[in-house]
């Protein structure tokens, strides 16, 4: 609590005073906590990456030298990038819907969109597992269409990832860009048709470019958030294709290998991190991890 | 024009109909597993043969799942304390203090929610096996805190930063003390920001699954690390019929948020 803000004139024109401080204990609790068991843990795990089993970069060389692991970077890279394009086209008329459509359609979406947000997690996943199984209602309605003769393979390989993964960020792309299209002025696009713009000239040269930070916004955290995700693809990938996240936690769990942990983890770490300074540089801190 | 519903002509129809395609492509999944958790088929038949209560009766009979669901309930509302309490005091400093590298600290807080969760599972998990704290309630908690601590701290600091601090001030020119000024003053005020942060951390807790499958021993089971080893050896109903239960507590989640959001003016 900060006494020093005290109303009075003559106190405040002692605290007013630069370079001192205050205000700064109380979030030391919430500080220590998240130094001991966040920063410490982090650095201790990144270290392990160099010192496990012996000091060296011989853990870096591993995982960079390895075909298996490369494969795993490459599955991880191709997934992200396919669930970040699906759900941005996906998410783009649906949160030009919401802006625009009228008031009672617009909550009705909204309440779904959320809804399925706030659904468990693991509930959502496993919805999947039985919709994309080999008995699952998707190959029998279409087998049963007679589009297809055996039940395809949509489950335990990178298809499936990619299915439940979508379906899992297509809110995390939808709410950053409503935002943005609602706070459009409506002037401006008049502006534009008044000055002889057609409407795709309107569209690609004024509501594009005016959304462009909402998109970024959108595109990068679904991006990032895609490159560690683990839960989804663990139930819904198979063995043989993996993801980076997945790798991870088999190392620690079943091969015990702590040092290539760390290192998989700290390049995870980098490239996470690095895709996230670039949007604070490009869009602000604020649109950052912003979900409502 | 673009933003104008009734004058966007065709592009009416192919807005509406994606948002409609969009809507169902959320809302179905769910509600499949609403109705098979009544269906009678153990291999998921949709549509089901005939309807039975026996995946309900199977899991609230179970003690397993039973003791899963109030270990994952104890963790849940501790986090939700501490997590409101620390986020408050932490708010405090991050919207009024006057020291350097203030914004700085804020993004420092904001880091587990940016970080891979996997990343910090793993390096939670070393440390925990030093001070032999996997498996245990206070383990859990602590993990969670970390996690839930961002959400409380956003919720808080908005609510701060839109409350007028004269109007506190006021109150201790008023004879109040500073103390009591931000106690019937200020936290009254900003009790919507305080129950956002309550309901955040307990939803982070509740369905946070990745560090508690490290974390999780064979005597203390969230109930998301339950469904999920279930989930690793077989799709069983059983599974359907809790995630109904779970559906069931986020509507009445999301109308009791609508219910508050409503009462708050303006």
């Amino acid at each position: 609590m900060s006494t020093t803000a005290m109303a009075f004139p003559g106190n405040r024109a002692v605290t007013r005073r630069p370079r001192r401080v205050s205000g700064f204990w109380p979030t030391s609790p919430a500080l220590a906590l998240l130094i001991v068991f966040f920063v410490a843990p982090l650095l201790g795990l990144l270290l392990r990456s160099v010192l496990d089993p012996h000091p060296g970069l011989q853990n870096y060389a591993e995982v960079f030298a390895s075909t298996t692991y490369l494969r795993i970077f490459m599955n991880t890279f191709i997934v992200a990038t396919v669930v970040t394009t699906a759900t941005l086209l996906l998410a783009f008329p649906v949160a030009w819907f919401l802006a625009v459509a009228p008031r009672r359609w617009a909550s009705l979406l909204f309440a779904v969109i959320i809804l399925s947000m706030w659904t468990n997690l693991l509930t959502r996943t496993y919805a999947w597992m039985v919709l994309l199984q080999r008995t699952g209602i998707i190959n029998k309605t279409l087998m049963s269409w007679g589009v297809i003769a055996a039940p395809l393979p949509l489950i335990n390989n990178l298809i499936g990832v990619t299915i439940g993964m979508t379906y899992i960020m297509l809110p995390f792309m939808v709410l950053p860009l409503q935002g943005t299209i609602r706070s459009l002025d409506p002037a401006t696009f008049r502006a534009a048709s008044l000055c002889g713009a057609g409407r795709l000239q309107v569209f690609t040269r004024v509501f594009v470019p005016l959304v462009a930070s909402g998109i970024g916004a959108g595109v990068l955290m679904v991006f990032v958030m895609s490159l560690g995700y683990f839960v989804t693809p663990a139930l819904l990938g198979g063995t043989s294709n993996m993801m980076l996240a997945e790798l991870i936690a088999q190392l620690v769990q079943s091969l015990l290998n702590w040092g290539l942990a760390g290192a998989a983890a700290l390049i995870l770490l980098v490239v996470s991190l690095g895709i996230y300074a670039i949007q604070f540089r490009f869009f602000g801190i604020r649109a950052a991890g912003e979900v409502e | 024009m673009l933003l104008d519903f009734d004058r966007l002509g065709a592009l009416r129809a192919v807005l509406s109909g994606i948002a409609v395609l969009v809507g169902a492509f959320l809302l179905l999944p769910v509600i499949v597993i609403v109705l098979l958790s009544f269906g009678s088929s153990r291999y998921l038949q949709f549509p089901p043969p005939s309807w039975t209560l026996h995946w309900y009766t199977d899991l609230f009979n179970d003690p397993d799942w039973l003791a899963s669901f109030a270990t994952s309930a104890e963790i849940a509302i501790v986090v939700a304390i501490v997590a409101t309490l620390l986020g408050l005091m932490a708010s405090f400093g991050l919207t009024r203090g006057r020291f350097r590298g203030r914004e700085t600290l804020r993004a420092v807080f904001m880091t587990p929610m940016v970080m891979p969760v996997v990343v910090f599972a793993v390096a939670l998990y070393a440390l925990f096996l030093r001070l032999q704290l996997n498996g245990t309630f206070i383990g859990f908690v602590i993990a969670h805190l970390v996690i839930a601590l961002p959400f409380a701290i956003i919720s808080i600091c908005n609510a701060l930063e839109g409350f007028d601090k004269s109007i506190e001030d006021a109150a201790v020119l008023c004879g109040a003390s500073p103390l009591e000024a931000k106690l019937r003053v200020t936290l009254p005020a900003i009790k919507a920001g305080l129950f956002g942060a309550a309901i955040f951390s307990f939803l982070a807790s509740w369905d946070e699954v990745v560090v508690a499958i490290f974390m999780s021993s064979p005597d203390l089971q969230t109930l998301p690390v339950r469904i999920f080893s279930t989930l690793q050896q077989d799709l069983s109903p059983v599974i359907a019929a809790v995630s109904t239960v779970l559906v069931a507590l986020t509507v009445l989640l999301m109308v009791i948020a609508a219910f508050f959001r409503r009462g708050k003016p303006a």
